[in-house]
């Protein structure tokens, strides 16, 4: 118990003395005036670790009047360090067909610890109905 | 000292072992995947990518979605030609590697479409534009139609070093203009990369 305790005690000056370990402290309306539109979202996680890494909490839409989609994904860095992730998103028309984009570039991203951060893609055109998410770890 | 005579036979089995892992074989990489080789003081394929990638969400979000793009010829798309992308970078760049993701991202929402006729330096496909001439000619009716935006920009490398390490920041600029002179749309999108050598991934 005894050497638990000293383990703890380590990591947690460790924690306070790296400089790896930045978290963010954050402020907002207790009681927002916005309403969101939450999704009841399928989730495959394959990777726990970048599970851990960029937790998803949610996924919002809303439609705009010329009838392009909109999403938004709410992420938190579940660890004390800042974290890297790219992720790619895939819009499907109305018959579950993928659109094809001339741009399918992997969006890197940055979080810091604790971060909680939301990502945004607009269907890039009327015709997106359904779209899928897709979250990578960095390769180096 | 004395060594086991298996010391030297595990060394040479380890380095073989090690060397197979290290494949020098060419593959095929996906386009956007994250496998892609990054270079700290270059634009990458990737950089290009990523760039018309937000430039599109923002043209998307501002003007298109919000249904404040115009169209000079009613139940028809909007015509838009693009005009200079500046390199001000110390690089060869090819600009169409930003623009040409732009027009066909643009293209595919039905709204918006491009000037092949008009263009800096001349015609970007000069046969239509010959036959646009040729059919004005014989009709004497001028088919031309001018353009309802145009889009020019800039791209700009800023460079730092501290130590070892080396960053790179590019700032790709661009600006949607009407044809009655007043910039509809602008963004800016700067990319920077850190790093001490070319690694692969971003």
């Amino acid at each position: 118990m005894k050497k638990l305790n000293s383990l703890l005690l380590a990591g947690a000056a460790a924690c306070v003395l790296l400089p790896g370990c930045t978290t963010v402290n954050t402020l907002e309306p207790a009681q927002p005036v916005a309403q969101r539109d939450m999704l009841a979202d399928k989730r495959v996680i394959t990777d726990s670790t970048l599970n851990r890494r960029a937790r998803i909490l949610g996924v919002n839409q809303s439609t705009s009047p010329a009838g392009f989609l909109k999403i938004q994904v709410e992420i938190q860095n579940t660890t004390s360090r800042p974290q890297a992730f790219t992720y790619r998103v895939e819009w499907f028309d109305e018959n579950g067909m993928i659109i094809e984009l001339p741009t399918r570039t992997a969006q890197p991203r940055t979080m810091e610890g604790k971060e909680t951060i939301s990502i945004t893609a607009t269907a890039p055109t009327p015709r997106a109905k359904d779209f899928r998410i897709k979250f990578l770890e960095p390769t180096n | 000292m004395k060594t086991s005579p298996l010391v030297p036979l595990v060394a040479t089995a380890g380095a073989l072992l090690l060397a197979g892992c290290a494949s020098t074989q060419t593959t095929y990489v996906p386009q956007g995947s994250s496998r892609l080789v990054t270079s700290v003081g270059k634009v990458n394929i990737q950089d290009f990518e990523q760039a018309a990638d937000d430039m599109v969400k923002s043209l998307t979000d501002n003007l298109i979605s919000p249904g404040k793009l115009q169209s000079s010829v009613p139940s028809e798309p909007s015509l838009m030609a693009i005009s200079r992308i500046v390199n001000s970078t110390g690089q060869q760049l090819e600009t169409d590697l930003l623009t040409k993701k732009i027009r066909v991202a643009l293209n595919r929402t039905g709204l918006v479409q491009t000037s092949t006729t008009i263009g800096i330096g001349g015609a970007e496909d000069p046969i239509a534009a010959d036959q646009q001439k040729a059919q004005e000619f014989f009709e004497d009716k001028k088919h031309t139609r001018l353009p309802d935006y145009t889009l020019s920009g800039k791209i700009i490398e800023v460079k730092d070093k501290a130590g070892n390490i080396h960053q790179s920041s590019y700032v790709f600029q661009l600006s949607l203009t009407s044809n009655k002179g007043v910039a509809v749309w602008e963004e800016e999108k700067t990319i920077t990369k850190q790093g001490s050598r070319a690694t692969v991934g971003f």
